[in-house]
This record gives structure tokens, C-alpha cells and sequence, in this order.
């Protein structure tokens, strides 16, 4: 492997087929057709089934919250939040962060204003909140990156003695601990995100998680619950339903969930440790949490130590079938439809601009095993040793 | 000693028949049907065709995001409606916010809608930050037609929503005329028409685009979900583009106001192998129609709303009238039949305009609305129902008519 010539310059792929950057958990044939058969057999196909309800009842177990409201997926959810917070005017969100954070709020009518974020964590700046509040904040959207956490105590500190709303975007943090407590029961609402790349999949789909029975009734009339819980008055009703097809496979995706965030942190190791010491590449480890669920492998790349840049990484990874991605790309303060706002006071936002532009994220899931990640840190070592090389090539083919 | 009796639920059923008004379920007498019969279609495909269809995606490990079985199924769809595009989503509401969204024009702040219609209707208009503008509807066919949609057109007027009634098609030639006259796209809702042909095509091409719903309850069940058909190429990829965040590529976002609204394969694998099976499906529905149809022939205080059978048609929904010799209020047959285990529905009631609404729209007087929104009820119907169920279900409805009087002077006795 070690002398392999690089896919770009026509050497075989390192990988057969196209290596995404994961989760992609998924039942085995056989308890897929055996749960299908199940729905099929009781023919009851959505509108808050059984197992919608078991998966309600089961998170809110796991996660020690009073309230777990399964959505058909998390943007939705995000949208929902915020029309049951009676949010408006605007709302503190980070840019590093993906754009239905962003989005979720736009639906819902209010203006985004972006906060930056810590550049050793990832995570949303605390101390970059202040120039951002003013008369028209309703709230703060915590992002929970990588499996890790923002600093949510001080947040919620935050928030409460201003009289805003504090709520999280946990949409990578399913199964996450600070000190014995799940990520989930903090804020006003927590919304994860079970779409197939999460540890947490239902293909697609989505949980909102409150302790708040106001907010977890409002949240079930604006859903459309059929039937459960009581009916309250919500300024407008959607669907954001999950169906039992969707409900069935996070059930198996939850029952996996031990074996699944064992695999996530071997990998995570076998990264780490094969990362430490190529030169330029900065592995960032979940922070703020005392248990992660590792489903996310993301790395800066700094050019100036590791000689290629990240994007230059990226081509070569790709070429040799691993599908890694920038992430996230752009800041979403740079994005359509937000980009405008750019000479607004809140868009300084230099480490979220140093982050798009040197993060990567590499494969994690149930397509990666040890050998796999061997095979990719060989390919990032050998781009480091090459830098120059590709470098000169890069700039040719420009 | 146990019995063995064939037929049990027949016999059951006639012991649950009603002698006097005592044995109605709502007066305190035995429920007709043990489970119940409800107006959902929720038909089921054949099971290993939906495992073929999922082996499609398993094998692929690809679970979302524009996958094998989400294009097989909009390209089935868009040949299906006889329409050039088809664009998925993750559910019927979604689809109608972001059509809506796309097509209205920019600037104008009114969307014109019936207001018998979907219960949500107006929920969308909100979320699409548009004003609703209720229109009166044909008291013959229940739908909005040329007129009265031309009576709600104005300057500040961006879309023109038409939707098909539960029964037949609304006035589609009138309505998309109207459109190209003063330059305003016109969006069917065509959720309860998927399966109708017009005198000039299939539903599905007309105006700029029509809506459809894969609810389980609807006549294509993809468990959930909603798709949109199109002969407009930019129109198609905007909804493509929006219903996936506005990315176009892995993190090219390159419009905005999108969100997630995509369909997942398994939901694609449901709804492809229920299209497989559709015909035979309509064979069913006409079967359980025809049962309807000749209980209620020469039926006095009730009415069914038949299908036009000029051109192809579901025979899905049954929807009758209560004419003006029937007894009892409408909302108290529905509550009669309901608690038989018979989850007949009102039809569109209340109509939007009279509910309290918390964001902007046009305050409306609709009287003829107003008068249809008491006079029409949804019975059973889809695969739940048999027709041996439909016979019992006319026969307690012909008791009801029968005993009218009584359970007329019973109900205002309960109501002191």
C-alpha cells in the first residue's frame, strides 16, 4: 500500500466501490423482512402507530426525558421547535453548523444572526454572544457538533438571565453524556436527528425532546398526532409525522445502538492513533461530553504545516474511492440566501471561516473497518509526504 | 363446550342488528361492527413484492437521498399521469408548501383556495407566507369552478389553488383558462384524483402542476409521502432542489428556502409496489361502489355522490348527502354511526373560512359553502370493507331514516 501510486495519477482505487462517510447502520435482511412482515401483518402503516409509540416510550426511558416527540426528520423538527417557542424576531445561531439549523429558522420567520465558534471544540463562542443580543432575540440555538456538546450549562446561563429561549440543534448527539446526564434534556428543546448517516437511523427522521409539558403538547398538535395527548391551540399545524416503517427501524437502530457506538469509538481510536503523527492534521476529539457516540471523524487541515491543502486532500481521497467531504462547507453566513447579511456585525466570523475551509470529514460506520482506516490514514500520510508533488500538480491542472 | 359456529362475524352482525332505537351503540345497545370501519383505504400490496423492491435499495446500502427506488418511482409516477416530471416528497403537506412557494408570483401576497376543503389548507398558505383567500365552490360538483375563482382574483393575487373535490374533478378547463387570461399559475391539489381522467387527459398535466398524497389512507399508500408532476423542466428541478436544502451536489446550496422533505426508499418500495397492484385495486373500489350504489338506489333523505364514468375513476371515496327530509343533523349521524364502530367522517367541516386562524387571511361570507359544509358525510371505504359491510351499514343507515323521528325526540331528550 505504502508505495501505491495515487488513483489521481492512475493507480487502481485504494477502494473498490465509493466509501461514504458513514453512519448507514442498518438491520440485517432478516430482521428487516421479520419487522416489515410485522407491520404488514397488523396493517397499520402511520398516524402515531404502536410502534411510533413504543419508540416514544423507549427513547424517553433512554434518555430520562418526559417528552419524545418522533418526527418524519430533524428539519422539520427544527421548524416545529420553533413554532412552539413562539420564537421570533431573531435567533442567535452558529454558522459552523448544517444549513437547516439555519433554514428551520427562516421557515419559521425569523432572521438568523450568527454567532462564531470556539476554535478548539467547534463548538458555538460564548463569549462571542454579547454584540448579538439585542431587543429582537428570542433565542439561542445551540449546535451539539461531532458528538460532543456546547458548554450547555453556561448557555442556559446565558439565556435564562436575559430572558431568551435556549434550545439545541443535538442532530449529531444522540446517545451523548455530560456527567450522567443524556444530551436531550437541556434547553427548552433538544431535536435529534435520525437520518441514515446519524448513529441513530429510521432512513429518515427525527426526535424532539422536551421536559416542558406546554411545549411537548404544542409540539404534538403542530406534528398532528392523531389522537395523542390533548388537543391545544398552536398558531399552525404541519405534518411532521413518522411512520411505522420509519419508527421499526430506529427501534433495531436503538436495540444496536451499544454495539454501534462501540465500533464508532474503535474506529475513533484506531484514527486517532493513526493520525497523531502526520504532520498538519489536527483530529478534533468530541468535546464537552464524558460519553460520545463518535460518529463523526472530522480533522482540520492546516496547509501551511501539512503542505497540501484541505481541498487538495479531498481530490485525492476521493480518487481513491473515499467519499470524504468538506464539512461543513461553506459557513452558512456565506451561503444563498444568508450571504446578504454579510457586512452585518454578527458575520466577523473568522474561525468559522478558517474551519470551512480546512475540515474534513473522513468515513466512520458500517461500512469502515480497521483495515479501512489503515488504508485511508496511509493515503493522508502519503499526501502529506507528497504535498509538494500534488501540490505542483494541482496547480498545473488549474 | 365450545361452539363452532361458521360465519361467526355474520351471525354476530345480525345479533348487533337494531330492533328499536334502544339498540343503537349511541343509546346504550351493541356496537355493529367489533372493528372498525373506517374511510382510510390503507391497502396493502403483495409482501414479497415489496421485499423485491426493498432488495433494490438494501443491496445498494443506500437508504435516502434521491435513491434507486425514489427515481424508479417518479419516473413510474410521471408515465403514470401522463405528465414529463415527477418530483417526491416526504409527505403531501410538504409538497403543496414548496409548489407553492415556487410557483406564486413574486411580491403578491394572496393565494386563492376553496374553503371546503383539507382541514390544513390554510396551514400551508401559512407556511408558504401567503394570504389565504377563500373561494365559494359549485354546489353540484362541491368544487371551486371559473366563477368563483374569477370572484377572488385581484392584484395582489399569487397563486390560484384549485382542488379536486373527494368526489370527481373540479372545473380544470375553467379554472386553468382563467390562469393563462390574467398571467396566475394555477396548482391542483389532486390528492383524491389520482386514478381521474378529464375529457381532455389525465390528471396530472394540467395547469403548472398538480399535488398528489401517498398517505396511507390515500389511493397510492407509500406508508407516508406526496409527490408532484410537472410538464415545467425548471419548475421540477427548483421542487427537486428545495425538498434536499437547495443543494445541488453534496454541499452546493444553490437556492434558498429549501428543507428536507425527502422520501425514503422504504416509503418508495411501499408506494412502487401498491402501483404495481393499482388496477386491481380500482376493480375492488368499484366492486365496493357498485355495493353502495344499489343500496342507496331509490333511498329517500340520503343521496350517494356517484362517479362520473365517462372516463377512468377511482371509485375510491363514498360520499353522500343528507337531503332535507333527513331527520337528524348531519354531525348526529356521524356521531351514531361512529360509535357502530362506523368512522364515517363530515365532509370539510367546519369549511376553513369559519375557523379561528391566528396568522393573516381574507375574512370570507360563503354561504353556499356554509350550507354544503352540514350536508355531506364520508362512509366507509378501502380494503377494510366488504361488502357485506356495506349492506349493514346502508341497512343501519335506512333504520336511522326509519326511526327518525324517535331518535329525533331521544337526542333532544339527552341534550335537556
Amino acid at each position: 500500500m505504502k508505495n501505491k501510486e495515487f488513483a489521481l495519477f492512475g493507480g487502481a482505487p485504494a477502494f473498490a466501490k465509493p466509501l461514504p462517510v458513514g453512519q448507514l447502520y442498518f438491520p440485517s435482511w432478516d430482521r428487516y423482512e421479520a419487522a416489515m412482515r410485522d407491520i404488514f401483518k397488523r396493517r397499520y402503516y402511520t398516524n402515531q402507530g404502536p410502534l411510533v409509540q413504543q419508540l416514544e416510550e423507549r427513547l424517553q426511558d433512554y434518555l430520562g426525558v418526559k417528552h419524545a416527540v418522533c418526527v418524519t426528520n430533524a428539519t422539520i423538527g427544527l421548524m416545529m421547535a420553533a413554532e412552539a417557542l413562539e420564537l421570533s424576531g431573531k435567533v442567535v445561531v452558529p454558522s459552523f453548523t448544517f444549513i437547516a439549523s439555519a433554514l428551520s429558522l427562516s421557515w419559521t420567520g425569523i432572521e438568523p444572526v450568527f454567532c462564531d465558534v470556539d476554535p478548539l471544540t467547534h463548538q458555538i463562542a460564548i463569549d462571542k454572544l454579547d454584540p448579538l443580543i439585542d431587543e429582537h432575540v428570542t433565542g439561542i440555538m445551540g449546535v451539539n457538533l461531532w458528538g460532543g456538546a456546547c458548554d450547555v450549562a453556561a448557555l442556559e446561563k446565558y439565556a435564562h438571565t436575559r430572558d431568551i429561549e435556549i434550545y439545541f440543534d443535538s442532530a449529531h448527539a444522540f446517545g451523548c453524556e455530560i456527567n450522567n446526564s443524556k444530551i436531550g434534556n437541556f434547553g427548552s428543546v433538544e431535536v435529534f436527528s435520525f437520518h441514515a448517516t446519524k448513529i441513530l437511523s429510521a432512513t429518515e427522521g427525527g426526535c424532539l425532546c422536551t421536559n416542558d409539558e406546554l411545549i411537548a403538547a404544542r409540539l404534538r398538535n403542530i406534528r398532528s398526532s392523531y389522537g395523542s395527548g390533548e388537543t391545544i391551540p398552536v398558531a399552525k399545524t404541519s405534518n411532521g409525522r413518522m411512520s411505522e416503517a420509519q419508527a421499526t427501524i430506529a427501534l433495531i437502530s436503538l436495540d444496536d445502538f451499544p454495539q454501534n457506538q462501540q465500533k464508532n469509538e474503535e474506529l475513533f481510536r484506531k484514527y486517532e492513533k493513526r493520525l497523531k503523527d502526520i504532520r498538519g492534521i489536527k483530529l478534533v476529539k468530541p468535546a464537552g461530553v464524558t460519553f460520545s457516540n463518535y460518529q463523526s471523524v472530522v480533522c482540520e487541515v492546516d496547509e501551511a504545516i501539512f503542505g497540501a491543502s484541505r481541498d487538495n486532500l479531498l481530490a485525492v481521497l476521493k480518487a481513491e474511492n473515499v467519499n470524504a467531504r468538506r464539512y461543513f462547507y461553506p459557513g452558512i453566513h456565506r451561503s444563498i440566501g444568508y450571504r446578504n447579511g454579510m457586512n452585518k456585525i454578527g458575520c466577523y466570523l473568522p474561525v468559522t471561516d478558517y474551519l470551512c475551509s480546512s475540515c474534513i470529514q473522513l468515513p466512520i460506520g458500517a461500512m469502515v473497518d480497521c483495515n479501512a482506516v489503515d488504508v485511508i490514514c496511509d493515503i493522508v500520510d502519503r499526501t502529506q509526504l507528497s504535498a509538494d508533488i500534488l501540490k505542483s500538480y494541482f496547480k498545473k491542472s488549474c | 363446550m365450545k361452539l363452532k359456529i361458521r360465519n361467526w362475524n355474520n351471525l354476530q352482525m345480525k345479533l348487533n342488528r337494531k330492533i328499536t332505537i334502544n339498540d343503537l351503540a349511541y343509546l346504550g345497545g351493541k356496537r355493529l361492527f367489533a372493528k372498525p370501519k373506517s374511510t382510510s383505504n390503507l391497502v396493502q400490496p403483495d409482501f414479497n413484492k415489496f421485499l423485491r423492491y426493498s432488495k433494490e435499495f438494501y443491496n445498494l446500502r443506500y437508504y435516502t437521498n434521491n435513491g434507486v427506488l425514489v427515481k424508479m418511482l417518479e419516473s413510474r409516477l410521471a408515465e403514470f399521469h401522463d405528465a414529463d416530471f415527477c418530483v417526491s416528497f416526504c409527505s403531501g403537506f410538504w409538497a403543496l408548501v414548496l409548489t407553492i412557494t415556487s410557483l406564486a408570483l413574486k411580491g403578491k401576497s394572496e393565494i386563492i383556495m376553496p374553503s371546503l376543503t383539507y382541514r390544513r389548507m390554510a396551514d400551508i398558505a401559512a407556511w408558504a407566507r401567503l394570504i389565504p383567500r377563500f373561494s365559494e365552490v359549485d354546489p353540484t360538483t362541491l368544487a371551486q369552478n371559473r366563477q368563483t375563482v374569477n370572484e377572488c382574483i385581484n392584484n395582489e393575487t399569487a397563486l390560484i389553488l384549485a382542488v379536486h373535490p373527494i368526489v370527481n374533478c373540479c372545473d380544470i378547463e375553467g379554472i386553468v383558462s382563467l390562469g393563462e387570461e390574467n398571467s396566475i399559475p394555477v396548482l391542483f391539489d389532486s390528492v383524491e384524483s389520482v386514478y381521474e381522467t378529464a375529457s381532455t387527459g389525465k390528471i396530472g398535466k394540467f395547469g403548472d402542476a398538480e399535488c398528489f398524497s401517498m398517505h396511507a389512507s390515500k389511493l397510492l399508500n407509500g406508508f407516508e409521502g406526496g409527490y408532484v408532476t410537472t410538464n415545467n423542466a425548471e419548475l421540477a428541478h427548483q421542487l427537486s432542489l428545495l425538498r434536499t436544502f437547495g443543494f445541488e451536489g453534496q454541499d452546493n446550496c444553490v437556492v434558498p428556502g429549501g428543507l428536507n422533505a425527502k422520501l425514503n426508499e422504504i416509503h418508495a418500495a411501499m408506494a412502487l409496489a401498491n402501483l404495481d397492484e393499482m388496477d386491481q385495486q380500482i376493480v375492488n373500489n368499484q366492486q365496493r361502489y357498485r355495493q353502495y350504489q344499489s343500496a342507496f338506489s331509490g333511498m329517500i333523505g340520503i343521496r350517494l355522490i356517484e362517479f362520473d364514468e365517462h372516463f377512468d375513476t377511482s371509485y375510491k371515496n363514498i360520499v353522500v348527502e343528507l337531503l332535507d327530509d333527513w331527520p337528524i343533523g348531519r354531525d348526529e349521524t356521524v356521531a351514531i354511526l361512529n360509535s357502530e364502530n362506523i368512522l364515517a367522517r363530515a365532509y370539510y367541516s367546519p369549511p376553513l373560512h369559519q375557523k379561528s386562524m391566528s396568522y393573516s387571511h381574507i375574512p370570507a361570507s360563503l354561504k353556499i359553502t356554509d350550507y354544503l359544509a352540514k350536508r355531506f358525510m364520508l362512509l366507509p371505504c378501502g380494503e377494510f370493507v366488504k361488502c357485506n359491510d356495506i349492506d349493514e351499514i346502508v341497512q343501519l343507515i335506512i333504520f336511522i331514516y326509519s326511526n327518525g323521528d324517535q331518535i329525533k325526540n331521544h337526542l333532544k331528550e339527552m341534550k335537556r
